[in-house]
């Protein structure tokens, strides 16, 4: 318990410090305490090559803003002398909502920054973490409380009912078995036994199904034994983005649940940067749940179709020039940059690299839940020049990335600094090169 | 709250950040072809956008949340090609900003 001051400390700080300490893992702590200032990871971050000149985009300023609250309460050298290492407290509900804005407002959780610090300070996780503590005390931008909201209470991020996801599954079953004149080319639904149960971000459901209907064409191209679950079919989470690991928990149990019940071997995910990460890294944890299926992204499983011979393509049939952006949370957190390039060139006959690129690319801009979070919307497009620029330079007209937070994110982008480009992902392009027998 | 704003006959209606109509019982078919420009859509709006616009709104005005794209697919007769070509910036972000709705809620 966190006693200094607490007679003037107001409800929701005091319960941000009391909570604080059940955060501090041994990676936390090491985090905390390890920044020496050399301002290594100031040139890293987007929003400061953005803007240049203002310090409160650093990470190392962003990160003291939660690190003073760990050095006054939790570590020696804040106890005994703190004000050589800047130690603070938080009183009032206005410095909740000043650290509210630094770390929803002014951080896409990106983790370009843990890559480039020479000290291993991994300042994501603990913004992420300090996230979780004000969502525990109800202090959020107005659209993560509503998404968060709808994941929890509806069962996926965008408030589809069931019977819309059923009837959508249903239409694109119907348009895919008439533009093949083949009745067999459906979605199988809770199909037992599959081989691969296939999950989805909601976005595709609500706005775009026609990402549905091309990952329907390479199953059934390559003769697939697969099924959508009829529940537990959202693999997206805001518990990564909310800090909130019960959410996180909860949600990707959902998934997990019903790959069990199916008796599934793998569980793929479309391409789905957080959704990924959430389900097949982070999710085991938060849900403190034992595996006993396969996982994958559905990018793993189109390139070992194509390896295996299940699919034929013609990259002929994608002339055009095209660039890759790496999603942050499958590049940076998962590892997954060489699959995506291998594919790529499968079915395209043109590529040319975003430099820079792999797991040194930069942000769309649009991670760590921002396209929900409207009113730092003009910050995030302000900051966004970076990948513009970075875009602009391969001469390239589509951008491939697979991730639909980050179709989004460019998407707003390319629209704000007005690019000709367009932004497609990788199952679109293998649907259309699928050579048919 | 947004300092963003549009102006429709002398009146400023607030915008949030991302451009939608902060109060959808401010709508009018001004705003509408006032937004058409910006979400890449030249010139008046034809029956064909009315026709999915008048549906978003009728939708989301019981609703309190924007359509399924099948619903909307389904209702107004487009499918989803045609939705693209109406509003090139999307339904969510297009069609939805053209209707006087609020911003979808989700990572969109």
């Amino acid at each position: 318990m966190i006693s200094q001051n607490s007679e003037t400390r107001s409800h929701k700080a005091q319960m941000v410090l009391d909570r604080f300490e059940k955060k501090l893992n041994r990676q936390m702590v090491g985090s905390l305490v390890s920044c020496v200032h050399c301002g290594l990871c100031t040139d890293s971050c987007h929003y400061v090559l953005a803007n240049p000149g203002d310090p409160t985009y650093a990470p190392a300023y962003k990160a003291d803003k939660i690190r003073k609250l760990f050095k006054r309460h939790f570590d020696w050298t804040g106890k005994v002398f703190p004000k050589w290492v800047k130690a603070g407290t938080v009183m009032t509900d206005e410095e909740l909502e000043e650290l509210k804005d630094t770390v929803f407002g002014k951080c896409t959780n990106c983790r370009r920054c843990t890559l480039n610090c020479p000290m291993g300070v991994d300042f994501a996780t603990f913004n992420r973490m300090a996230r979780g503590l004000l969502v525990s005390v109800g202090v959020m931008p107005e659209g993560v409380a509503t998404v968060s909201k709808d994941q929890w209470e509806i069962g996926n991020q965008m408030g589809v009912l069931p019977e819309d996801y059923l009837d959508t599954l249903e239409w694109m079953s119907e348009e895919v078995s008439e533009e093949l004149g083949d009745p067999a080319a459906v979605i199988p639904v809770d199909k037992m036994d599959a081989d691969i149960v296939y999950t989805i971000n909601p976005r595709e459901v609500k706005y775009d199904p026609r990402s549905i209907a091309d990952a329907l064409k390479v199953f059934h191209a390559a003769k697939a034994n697969w099924t959508m679950p009829s529940e537990g079919w959202d693999m997206t989470n805001f518990g990564l983005f909310s800090g909130d690991d019960d959410l996180g928990g909860a949600v990707a149990r959902r998934v997990y649940e019903k790959t069990i019940e199916l008796r599934g071997k793998c569980l793929v995910m479309s391409e789905c940067g957080h959704g990924y990460r959430s389900t097949r890294c982070e999710g085991p944890n938060w849900a403190k749940f034992d595996i006993p299926f396969e996982m994958e992204s559905s990018v793993d499983t189109m390139l070992r179709y194509i390896k295996e011979g299940r699919i034929k393509v013609d990259k002929s049939k994608n002339p055009d020039l095209v660039t890759f952006h790496d999603s942050c949370n499958n590049a940076r957190s998962c590892g997954l940059t060489e699959e995506p390039r291998e594919l790529l060139q499968l079915v395209c006959e043109n590529f040319q690299e975003m430099v820079p690129n792999r797991a040194e690319n930069f942000c769309c801009t649009g991670g760590g839940g921002a396209m929900s979070m409207t009113e730092y919307t003009p910050r995030r497009l302000k900051s966004a020049v970076i990948k513009a620029d970075q875009m602009k330079a391969t001469g390239a007209k589509i951008v491939v990335t697979t991730c639909h937070n980050c179709v989004d994110g460019l998407n707003d982008l390319i629209r704000h600094y007005k690019l000709d480009m367009k932004v497609t992902q990788l199952v679109n392009l293998v649907a259309n090169a699928l050579v048919w027998e | 709250m947004s300092e963003f704003t549009m102006e429709i006959d002398g009146v400023s209606l607030p915008l949030d950040e991302d451009g939608f109509l902060q109060e959808p019982d401010l709508w009018n078919e001004k705003v509408a072809q006032a937004f058409a420009a910006p979400e890449g859509i030249e010139g008046e709006l034809t029956e064909e956008h009315w026709n999915v616009i008048n549906y978003l709104r009728e939708y989301y005005l019981k609703n309190q949340i924007a359509p399924m794209i099948r619903r909307l697919c389904k209702e107004t007769g487009c499918n989803i090609k045609k939705i693209y070509e109406l509003f090139p910036s999307g339904p969510a972000k297009g069609a939805c900003k053209l209707a006087g709705l609020p911003k979808p809620t989700g990572c969109v």
